[in-house]
């Protein structure tokens, strides 16, 4: 994309919103454009950005800037990956009573984000239906974490008193599995609505995981620290969560990162998504039946553990980020190791895949199930391999790139069918592509530092960083602060796939439901969040464990 | 080490907030590189078949409630296997507003209901490695010896 048409394309923008309100305040930093307008011209504002530039909410979010500004503020993050844009759009809001219009009726996707500032901090959101989301039951109304004056280590007693998580009506077919199941890895919850073998509707309650780590994030921790709590918000793509962190202190304090760390950056990133992809494709084949699959994924995926841990130092959580660059080099005996590995890798994959895919039984199960039509991937603005499955060409490696993935070249698999298969054939794909990736940028390794020496951070700076984890995009919004960020948000790519389960599993016989849910890999630790669908024609309640779902 | 437990152990894996390293971990303990099922573990389908819990995380508030009645489903002589940091002692989140932080607070409120464990193992590490998993099955069933005497040392204020 040339110069000129960025600068055309922000000029758009800010005539729209100029036509809106004449006075409102604009900033184009990095990639990013900021602008301020008042909470009554918020809904006019992302009617624009939303339906007539066909942007997308990337998320939302709330802050408190009263010690800061004097008032609270809420900001929505629009992307436009067609030239690698992001506008926020800053609304402020009355410092005693927070107050803001609900934009949930034109972008559906602002729900779940709305009810999340609504819970931390207490802005409330008129003309809609609202509902404690994130905060567990029996917690104060009144006491919002993420407000600045509320200490992070808070603890009102804990309420061993559960909800009843069924609704009474339904509660007559009560089995007792609750959020556990054995063979699950996260607490959380599906209800399956069916009628015979059908299913007519389907119901997801999760946030069990919710820990705090935004607001320890705020309080306790410093810059460097963040990198390592990131990490720790999900064990199978955390270091995608580190870098992307890491990349929003940089981007907001204009840091310089020396193209080693970003080559290192990228071969870690790329050894995370073999592995969760491998674990992903085993644990599709248990969910299938074909449980020799499943142990042979593992056994091919535990060579990518030792390689992990002998290019990191630890098998998951590598901890080798820091803002500004890495702390560990790879040499060239660890590279020459790394290949080695990778060859006996991929031919072990490939026979592997051979296999499974001559198995009659994955085949059969995967073909024409849980079909995500295109249209409706695009509306729910699906990410990842969810939405490569439904034929949508979207990759942040190579539609925004970030850490080294400039200097590689790959191919960004697509199909076009929508069904199980699909999503299990880009994966399985991704993993060849990934080792491609990686011998590309083992093979490139520039020399020179690999952390950036002496740098600032400076206060009241914002970024907003992206990047591929092996389920989606994954976004960090950062404003910086006095030796730790100000306000630090997550938005997890599980968090956009969920709703398109509903249009998955409709009406789709029972017996599909496990892999169907599995395919979009969920990861819920990342996503920490509701999601409720409203009941229509619920017969039965049937609860199922969604097998060995991996994060 | 248990009188009563020597051979199969069959455990109930509960996460409670846990971030997925230690789950990943567990499945990878039971998958053929490590094979943990050649010591007689096997992950079960009910807290009611279980002889211990895999227990991971720090134990939010939300979960709390969930995982008194899965420990109260078990059947006595009942073991917890604290697994990863976030368990043993609530890790980072061991202050946070949103966790109890960790086994050690979950064993007072337990105390206070009258739920009784007859015997909680601590694994550290994040994330723990299988080998500290199995190392510890092994512990359970009195195979090995445990490797560090407990002693509690004040944090300095």
């Amino acid at each position: 994309m040339t110069k000129k048409s960025l600068d055309h394309v922000l000029k758009e923008y800010i005539d729209g919103i100029k036509s809106i309100y004449p006075k409102a305040d604009y900033l184009f930093s990095n990639d990013t454009l900021f602008i301020v307008v008042p909470k009554e011209k918020l809904r006019d504002v992302t009617e624009f950005i939303h339906n007539k530039m066909d942007c997308y909410l990337r998320t939302c979010l709330g802050s408190d800037e009263r010690p800061l500004l004097g008032h609270f503020a809420l900001y929505h993050i629009f992307g436009d990956d067609r030239n690698g844009l992001n506008i926020v759009v800053k609304t402020y809001l009355d410092p005693k009573k927070p107050v803001a219009p609900t934009i949930m009726d034109i972008v559906p996707a602002a729900d779940w984000c709305e009810m999340e500032a609504r819970d931390l901090l207490g802005i409330e959101f008129e003309g809609r239906k609202q509902y404690r989301l994130v905060l567990p039951v029996g917690w104060p109304d009144n006491l919002h974490p993420l407000r600045k004056d509320v200490p992070y280590n808070i603890r009102p007693r804990p309420s061993a008193v559960g909800e009843r998580i069924t609704p009474p009506k339904t509660a007559t077919a009560t089995i007792p599995v609750g959020p556990y199941h054995p063979a699950l890895h996260e607490p959380e919850y599906f209800e399956l609505y069916v009628e015979g073998e059908t299913v007519v509707d389907v119901k997801y309650r999760g946030f069990h995981v919710h820990r705090g780590i935004e607001k320890l994030g705020e309080s306790r921790m410093n810059y460097q620290q963040v990198n390592f709590l990131a990490e720790r918000i999900c064990g199978i793509c955390g270091f995608v969560h580190s870098t992307c962190y890491a990349q929003a202190v940089e981007k907001a304090a204009k840091i310089d990162v020396p193209e080693r760390a970003k080559f290192i950056r990228s071969i870690v990133l790329e050894i995370e998504r073999i592995h969760s992809h491998l674990l992903w494709i085993g644990v599709a084949a248990h969910l299938l039946g074909y449980d020799t699959g499943f142990m042979h994924a593992w056994r091919i995926r535990e060579h990518i553990m030792v390689l992990a841990e002998f290019l990191t130092g630890s098998r998951k959580t590598y901890g080798i980020n820091l803002v500004g660059g890495v702390r560990r080099d790879i040499n060239e005996d660890k590279k020459k190791q790394a290949i080695e590995v990778l060859d006996k890798v991929e031919k072990d994959y490939m026979e592997y895949l051979k296999a499974l895919l001559a198995v009659p039984e994955v085949k059969k199960r995967a073909t024409e199930t849980g079909i995500l039509p295109k249209e409706d991937a695009r509306k729910l603005s699906v990410v990842g391999p969810t939405a490569r499955g439904s034929g949508l060409d979207r990759d942040v490696r190579r539609d925004v790139p970030y850490a080294a993935y400039n200097y590689v070249d790959f191919n960004v698999p697509v199909y076009d069918s929508g069904d199980n298969l699909a999503r299990l054939l880009v994966r399985a794909d991704e993993v060849i592509e990934s080792i491609k990736i990686i011998r590309q940028l083992l093979d490139q390794l520039p020399k020179g530092p690999i952390m950036a020496e002496d740098f600032e951070i400076p206060e009241n700076r914002a970024a907003v960083s992206l990047a591929e984890a092996p389920r989606g995009e994954d976004i960090h919004y950062i404003i910086t602060g006095d030796g730790r960020p100000y306000r630090w948000k997550v938005r997890a790519p599980t968090y956009q796939n969920i709703p398109a389960l509903k249009v998955m599993l409709k009406g789709a016989p029972l017996a599909d439901a496990p892999l169907t849910i599995a395919s979009i890999d969920p990861c819920f630790s990342c996503t920490d969040r509701i999601y409720v669908i409203n009941e229509t024609s619920a017969r039965k309640i049937v609860r199922i464990g969604i097998g060995l779902c991996p994060g | 080490m248990s009188e009563y437990i020597k051979k199969s152990i069959w455990v109930f894996h509960l996460n409670t907030g846990s971030c997925n390293a230690c789950d990943i971990e567990i499945l990878d303990a039971l998958t053929p590189y490590f094979d943990a099922e050649r010591l007689g573990v096997k992950l079960v389908v009910s807290p009611r078949h279980a002889d211990a819990l895999l227990l991971t995380g720090p134990i939010t508030y939300e979960s709390l409630p969930k995982v008194i009645r899965a420990i109260e489903a078990v059947p006595r002589p009942r073991f917890i296997l604290a697994l990863g940091s976030c368990a043993v002692g609530g890790g980072i989140w061991h202050d946070t507003y949103s966790t109890i932080g960790g086994v050690p607070e979950l064993l007072k409120i337990l105390k206070n209901r009258g739920i009784e464990v007859d015997g909680v193992y601590y694994v550290p590490g994040c994330p723990i490695r299988p080998e500290a998993l199995i190392y510890a099955v092994g512990i359970l069933k009195g195979i090995l010896q445990k490797k560090v005497k407990m002693r509690v040392r004040k944090a300095i204020a």
